[in-house]
């Protein structure tokens, strides 16, 4: 019993690696152990089992984001002006 | 990411308004979606310009059937990434300095329990977080907290995150490395996450 709980502390992460883990895992697929390391650790600690889905909702949000809700900041009447000169001169 | 030729992969859709009138319809969505990520309005008035310019250049009509904005769109956008990899010539885009702590005060720091969240100090719950995406506070608390991310972290989330680049490609637009890149990633997700959870989620 001692060796099998010394296994599972040797595999899973701690909390501050945990979550570093659970960011890397939405960039790039993490190796089997880590896997299983992070799931033990998941189904034990209920503060990093939330990081993981709060930054899965930043992911979703960050998305979101950019489709309807930057505030309307438009281009400059200088600015229109002066591309729609260029735009003239590069179609001659 | 494939080289970019624009005019096989953007063909032109049949039918076109007239570019005289592209300035009046688009560049006010151009220019958004360029300083969103340029986060210089110069710089994405230049973006928004070169666009137009190829997308007259590439005059000609291949029947092609995505919608005129959504082709503009993608001319501005490799626009955007040419933009990156020139500046990854110039200057580093590695930032190893922000959030460099990684909130090591809110883990237990030695003893048994090392490494793990100090309890009060660990992520909150976050009571109905899908609805806070209806919500437009919410949206200007994201705004503020992601416009607290320095330059090149915002540059680096802003690719991952809103347009999906891979990490491989990430890493060689910017010429920099994939550890650091995930790093990166980690600090603006972490960074961000607490923002938004003091500024947002605390007080519902």
């Amino acid at each position: 019993m001692n060796r099998l709980a010394n296994i599972i502390r040797a595999l899973s992460p701690n909390c501050k690696e945990a979550v570093r883990l659970q960011s890397e895992a939405l960039d790039h697929p993490l190796t089997g152990l880590q896997r299983i390391g992070l799931r033990i650790h998941l189904a034990l600690c209920v503060w990093c089992a939330r990081y993981g889905k709060q930054i899965k909702f930043l992911r979703a949000a960050a998305k979101q984001c950019d489709h309807d809700h930057t505030p309307g900041q438009s281009l400059s009447a200088a600015a229109r002006a002066r591309i729609k000169n260029r735009l003239q001169n590069g179609k001659d | 990411m494939q080289a970019e030729n624009e005019f096989t992969d953007h063909p032109k859709p049949p039918g076109l308004s007239d570019p005289d009138q592209w300035v009046d319809l688009y560049g006010d969505y151009l220019f958004k979606y360029a300083l969103a990520r340029l986060r210089d309005p110069a710089k994405a008035e230049d973006a928004v310009q070169e666009t137009f310019l190829a997308a007259l250049k590439g005059g000609k009509s291949f029947g092609g059937r995505s919608a005129e904005k959504s082709w503009l769109v993608g001319i501005l956008k490799n626009k955007i990434f040419d933009y990156y990899r020139k500046a990854s010539r110039e200057m580093s885009f590695t930032d190893l300095d922000f959030y460099a702590g990684e909130e090591s005060d809110r883990f237990v720091a030695d003893g048994p329990g090392q490494g793990g969240w100090i309890h009060e100090l660990g992520p909150q719950e976050w009571a109905s977080a899908g609805e806070s995406l209806d919500n437009e506070l919410f949206w200007q608390t994201y705004r503020d907290c992601s416009g607290k991310l320095p330059e090149n972290v915002a540059a680096v989330f802003n690719l991952r995150e809103v347009e999906g680049v891979a990490s491989k490609d990430i890493c060689r637009l910017l010429n920099i490395s994939d550890g650091n890149l995930w790093v990166m990633l980690h600090r603006a997700r972490m960074a961000l996450r607490r923002c938004l959870e003091t500024n947002w989620f605390a007080k519902r």
